[in-house]
């Protein structure tokens, strides 16, 4: 048997293309993509591009401005603010994207289960779902993380409780219209079991809604992070996090605003960059919006 | 002998939601109490008009819809209810070709994961499926060479014979084609029936046609049964039934089929009125409002499937009291 056809190469090739094309071209979605490769580059790279220690205190350089020594200057304990919040982009990150992985497996695993067997299964995950999203999702994650205390894992587990709903529901929807196709059925008459119809059959045709809903994701998570950490409900010191360095600014507000400041401006800037490129791409990806 | 399938007094029964506020739910009875059987090798043609239920036989037959009352028996094992390990040989043995060839393949798949995704379901190992992937394709008439490529690729007619060539694949015994050239151009559908022929011919396989054209089922049916809201009213062999039908739903649907010669006009049979609603079907015998020889009678009463000569039932209080020759003297 011979490989792919030069055609179809083709044809696929052009599809990418196509895509890069529009993406391009996309000014907001660059925009997004741009701020969002940044972030994860100096979150990657945060050990070698901190100039110095993130913990390591200076009694002897507490609330230094801005300067020469000191890119951002220093906070109450003489830390250096550059590097923490270099060290805090990999924090804020990490915690986003263990959430993330946990919200998408989850939720695609219970929206699939939902809308396959429906049901018991089904009215048992949607109107989980359905409790979830009767509260602000903030007030559940303060709620759980008051429940089960400060820390790393207290954050992701706590923002991992309130994200899964949202995915479960699209997946859901996805896979109901998807049960109509007639390759589903095809798959069911040779008798393809269940789990392999909706891992090889379902899956890639929803992987598109997925990529768009969990980059608009990341920037809710990013931000939840941050408000657990500003009311010490999330990372803990000495390890920075933009959320808790808000919040330790805040004391000093009047006199070196730069503080918060700096935090404030890294968080918000990653936040646009993820909600710019999941709005770029879900303009790509779904087809519905792409012809207006 | 046992036939290979056999379904007995089959039913599929949907639950509606009624209009009225009183929010009562009927049933729409697709199927109704239908007996059918297949010998193995043989073809049995299923004929009638849209919303007859032809096509829910055929889908609650290969277990995608749930049978509301009756049995199907495989090879002599009963599969009505059966789940799990106990489809599995049903799952095997048979299988089906669609009406849609654009919507029956996955569009992300290639050809050689569609046409060996039975085998995988097996547990073929890897290089035995790309070896009956690659048999199969030549007895359908598709390059094997094609084999790495996607559905969109590919014409409707070739299309079809990438699912034709899935369901040969695990080397079935029967085959459910639901409309399975309905959808294609007329030189095509030639071409398609004849290779659903040969593979017939060379492999033993017994085929379930539905379809709504009664010159493709007479083509490659050796019986052939006629449903009307839900029940057959005629089933018997080909010959039989073209030539000499007995019931006057098979007479009226014969005189539509277009005749070739010029010398002959046809002059079809124009059954007044719609086809009732099988939420609510007619007292007495079901046709009874469209036939054009009811009587009083057969608004009372409800014939039942007769078998009037050997092999032949009619579900008719007056078998043949309307004829063909009445209609194109």
């Amino acid at each position: 048997m011979i490989g792919r056809t030069a055609a179809e190469a083709i044809s696929e090739g052009s599809r990418l293309a196509e895509f890069s094309r529009l993406f391009l071209a996309n000014r907001s979605a660059m925009l997004g993509a741009t701020i969002v490769l940044i972030a994860v580059v100096v979150a990657l790279l945060s050990s070698w591009l901190a100039p110095t220690d993130y913990a390591r205190t200076n009694m002897l350089f507490v609330w230094e401005p801005p300067g020469d020594d000191f890119v951002l200057g220093t906070d109450a304990l003489g830390r250096d603010v550059f590097s923490r919040l270099i060290v805090g982009a990999r924090v804020s990150l990490t915690i986003a994207l263990s959430v993330l992985a946990i919200a998408l497996t989850v939720g695609t695993a219970a929206g699939m289960a939902a809308a396959w067997n429906g049901g018991w299964i089904d009215s048992l995950v949607m109107r989980t779902a359905d409790i979830t999203f009767a509260f602000p999702e903030l007030i559940i994650a303060i709620l759980v993380a008051a429940i089960l205390g400060p820390g790393i894992l207290t954050v992701i587990i706590s923002l991992s409780l309130v994200s899964w709903p949202g995915i479960a529901r699209i997946v859901r929807a996805l896979v109901l219209t998807l049960r109509g196709e007639l390759y589903i059925d095809a798959a069911i008459v040779c008798g393809t079991p269940p789990t392999q119809i909706l891992l090889r059959h379902c899956l890639p045709n929803i992987v598109p809604a997925l990529i768009v809903r969990a980059s608009v994701g990341v920037g809710f998570i990013v931000m939840a992070e941050a408000t657990l950490s500003f009311l010490g409900l999330g990372v803990q010191e000495p390890l920075p996090s933009w959320g808790g360095m808000i919040r330790d600014g805040l004391t000093a507000l009047r006199t070196d605003p730069h503080l918060s400041l700096a935090a404030g401006a890294a968080l918000g800037t990653t936040i646009i960059g993820f909600n710019l490129l999941g709005d770029g791409l879900r303009d790509l990806l779904d087809p519905r919006i792409r012809e207006r | 002998m046992k036939p290979l399938l056999e379904a007995r007094a089959l039913s599929v029964h949907f639950p509606v939601r009624g209009t009225s506020m009183s929010g009562d739910s009927r049933l729409l009875r697709a199927v109704d109490g239908v007996d059918i059987e297949i010998g193995a090798g043989e073809t049995l043609g299923i004929v009638g008009e849209s919303g007859c239920g032809k096509t829910t036989l055929g889908r609650a037959i290969l277990r995608l819809l749930e049978p509301t009352g009756g049995s199907i028996r495989f090879d002599g094992m009963d599969v009505t209810r059966a789940t799990g390990a106990a489809l599995a040989p049903l799952r095997k043995s048979v299988q089906a070709v669609f009406q849609d060839p654009f919507g029956s393949l996955n569009p992300r798949m290639r050809v050689s994961d569609i046409i060996g995704e039975p085998l995988r379901n097996l547990g073929w190992p890897r290089p035995r499926i790309s070896a009956r992937v690659a048999e199969v394709m030549e007895i359908v008439g598709l390059p094997p060479e094609y084999a790495s490529r996607h559905p969109h690729a590919f014409s409707g007619g070739q299309r079809q014979r990438i699912g034709i060539a899935r369901a040969l694949a695990p080397s079935p015994r029967l085959i459910v084609c639901d409309e399975a050239v309905s959808a294609l151009d007329v030189s095509i559908q030639a071409q398609i029936l004849n290779l659903l022929k040969d593979i017939q011919r060379d492999f033993g396989v017994a085929y379930l046609f539905v379809s709504h054209n009664l010159a493709v089922v007479r083509h490659l049916s050796h019986r052939v049964a006629v449903m009307y809201l839900g029940r057959i009213v005629e089933l018997c062999d080909e010959g039989r039934l073209y030539t000499a039908p007995l019931h006057p739903y098979t007479t009226a649907l014969l005189s539509a089929v277009p005749e070739p010669d010029p010398e002959r006009p046809n002059r079809p049979v124009v059954l007044e009125g719609d086809l009732p609603s099988p939420i609510d079907p007619p007292p007495g015998c079901t046709f009874h409002t469209r036939c054009p020889v009811a009587k009083p009678d057969c608004r009372a009463t409800a014939p039942a499937l007769r078998e009037i000569e050997p092999g032949r039932f009619v579900r008719c209080h007056f078998p043949g009291s309307f004829r063909q020759a009445e209609v194109t003297s």
